[in-house]
């Protein structure tokens, strides 16, 4: 029997309690493979039929932005002042959602927190798809989508060249780097597991899981280098992260548009998206244990854990938020008493409630170990905080640029079909991606789990059998 | 090649093939879930990863000054008031190819060191990633005899002669 799934001390009822622990004690490496790979195996008609449902979904969005193309930019609701409309709105979104993978994946894997191990994976994914809907609307917002290329820089004819002072500059490159970052971590983790499901797979998946091993055998040599680039790729994609959502950021603070124009933009953006992220994952995390039936891997205590991090994130939000408001309150200048007046008591009040609630309740109810545990309610919370932070972006991006410093260009936005079928179609094609990646990629990372294991074991502590974790590297 | 159940029996096996006289490069082990380094009584393997990584953080460096600093006066792009080049927006672009080319060296140098893709034919046992570890011993042939009593003695499975699957 392979020494990770040797017998572990004690008696069958002590056994019994910790199977709900880190450790998966009766499992042999052959039982975990099988219990990874087997969801992946299954298609049911109702798998098929979200495949379909949201393929049409995107079907659509993807007509209407051939609509928006052919007949201009006039068919949204873009008009002075509102020139960013649901499509920079939802943009800063998505790159908010990417910001928890690198949160959970890197900054837990530096720290050796050991209750990240079966849910790196399904982060890493969030963020490289997530990055790939944000990445989209740049270009969906130019409307002549075909001039994206003079972004790019190329000695030509016409001397004209990217002008790398420009905010429209930074987003390109800090999007792409985090994108092609995050997905090269996603993939240099990911072929071990490659390896497993080569061996142990036959037919299409077998040629597709050999091609993505690259021939791994499991060598000692190709895990300390694997371990050592991992260790790379953690620190370094750790400012990376930062720097995306703070360049984001700088979109707005750069400007001096009233309401944007802030020092505190970058930190405020950073902590809004780990808060946003975070509580996306956990509502993911809760759909994907119920729809692949990974309850064995995917328990109580990872979801407490990770509800506790939303509850910490979602508290420094609300400290960034009170932060920016009173220095803006207190200034009372002319622009920004309007815009507050119009969140308080204005129209945009609807909105302003609704963010505050959506993302004050949860930080209250998870303080509760019970909603924290019971994926059904964390994913209630978790709901609740996408919203919240949804419609936090649509007060900054859309509330704030409704009035400006000229009053006679003051303004209001409606958003259209157009742009209303866009934004559904970026939603839909994540989860689509995210639901082929679960059925082809082994969603739980087996050999994280399988290393847990190992370097843990079981230790008596007065009337506990409580596991322990070896100190090595 | 030797099956072992667990981390143990292997090293001891494999301190005793050292005895015997076999050198650690003509041992290969194998397994499914990594090994503390020195677990196993192996020497760890010095990288070139580290210097690659570095190397490809200072090219990043260098494309990003010449991208945000030397460009702007190639391809001049006079704003009333603003100089053609400042430090802020420029460190913003220096810092993201930095970075940018620190995270692909570290992936194509991590490749490059473990030789990969290497699709051919090589010695592997598919039970590895089933949790047992895999000795691969390739000794001299006046020690093939000793070697395989000695891995016999150590393992509860029957050592077979290593077979090349298509990988």
């Amino acid at each position: 029997m392979p020494e990770s799934a040797q017998p572990r001390p004690g008696s069958e009822s002590e056994r019994s309690e910790l199977d709900g622990s880190l450790l998966l004690v009766e499992r042999t490496d052959s039982e975990i493979n099988q219990a990874v790979l087997q969801p992946m195996l299954r298609g049911g008609r109702n798998f098929w039929i979200l495949v379909a449902g949201l393929g049409a979904v995107v079907a659509w969005g993807l007509y209407a932005w051939g609509y928006l193309v052919t007949w201009g930019i006039g068919t949204t609701g873009k008009n002075r002042p509102v020139y960013w409309t649901l499509f920079i709105t939802t943009f800063v979104f998505w790159v908010g959602i990417s910001h928890a993978g690198t949160m959970i994946s890197a900054v837990l894997r530096l720290l050796k927190v050991d209750w990240r191990r079966p849910i790196t994976r399904g982060a890493e994914a969030m963020t490289s798809f997530a990055l790939m809907m944000a990445a989209l609307y740049p270009l969906i917002h130019l409307g002549r989508v075909w001039k994206f290329y003079w972004m790019i820089p190329y000695p030509n004819g016409r001397f004209m060249w990217p002008n790398f002072q420009s905010p429209l500059m930074w987003d390109l490159v800090a999007i792409s780097t985090y994108l092609i970052g995050s997905t090269l971590y996603l993939y240099l983790a990911l072929i071990p597991d490659m390896a497993m499901a080569r061996d142990h797979t036959g037919g299409w998946r077998f040629q597709l899981y050999r091609a993505l091993a690259l021939g791994w055998r499991g060598t000692e040599a190709e895990w300390h280098k694997l371990h050592r680039a991992l260790g790379i790729f953690s620190v370094a994609i750790i400012p990376i992260f930062l720097s995306v959502h703070s360049i984001v950021s700088w979109d707005f603070a750069v400007t001096i548009q009233p309401r944007w124009h802030s020092t505190i933009f970058a930190p405020y953006f950073v902590v809004g998206a780990i808060y946003s992220g975070l509580a996306a994952l956990a509502c993911i995390l809760v759909i994907v244990r119920r729809g692949m039936r990974l309850g064995e891997f995917l328990r109580a205590e990872h979801f407490n854990a990770l509800g506790k991090l939303v509850m910490v994130a979602g508290m420094l939000w609300t400290y960034f938020w009170f932060a920016g408001f009173l220095v803006e309150w207190y200034g009372n200048e002319p622009v920004t008493r309007e815009l507050i007046q119009e969140e308080i008591a204005g129209r945009l009040a609807p909105l302003f409630y609704l963010q505050m609630a959506a993302n004050l309740i949860p930080i209250g109810l998870l303080a509760f170990r019970r909603v924290r545990s019971t994926p059904r309610l964390l994913l209630l919370a978790g709901l609740s905080v996408n919203v919240g932070m949804y419609t936090e972006r649509l007060l900054i991006v859309v509330g704030s640029l409704q009035r400006n410093d000229i009053p006679f260009n003051w303004g209001t936005y409606r958003p259209t079909w157009v742009e209303i079928s866009i934004v559904a179609m970026t939603f839909a094609g994540f989860a689509l991606l995210y639901i082929l990646f679960s059925r082809i990629v082994p969603y739980v990372p087996v050999w994280e789990i399988k290393e847990g294991r190992l370097r843990y074991s079981l230790r008596r502590i007065g009337r506990l059998l409580v596991p322990t974790a070896a100190e090595i590297e | 090649m030797a099956l072992f159940d667990e981390g143990t029996r292997t090293a001891e096996a494999i301190d005793e093939l050292h005895a015997l006289g076999i050198p650690a490069d003509k041992m290969t082990v194998m397994s499914g879930v990594p090994y503390p380094e020195r677990a196993l009584g192996r020497q760890v393997e010095w990288l070139r990863l580290p210097y690659i990584v570095v190397a490809g953080a200072v090219a990043g460096l260098v494309f990003g000054l010449f991208l945000a600093v030397i460009t702007p006066h190639l391809y001049r792009l006079d704003v009333g008031g603003h100089p053609t080049v400042s430090f802020a927006p420029a460190a913003v672009i220096i810092f993201v190819f930095t970075m940018l080319a620190t995270i692909v060296s570290t992936f194509l140098g991590v490749l490059w060191e473990m030789n990969f893709p290497e699709f051919g034919p090589k010695y592997y046992h598919e039970e590895v990633t089933d949790g047992r570890l895999a000795v691969l011993v390739e000794p001299p042939d006046e020690l093939a005899t000793q070697a395989r009593e000695l891995l016999e003695k150590h393992t509860a499975h029957p050592v077979q002669l290593a077979e090349k699957k298509p990988l």
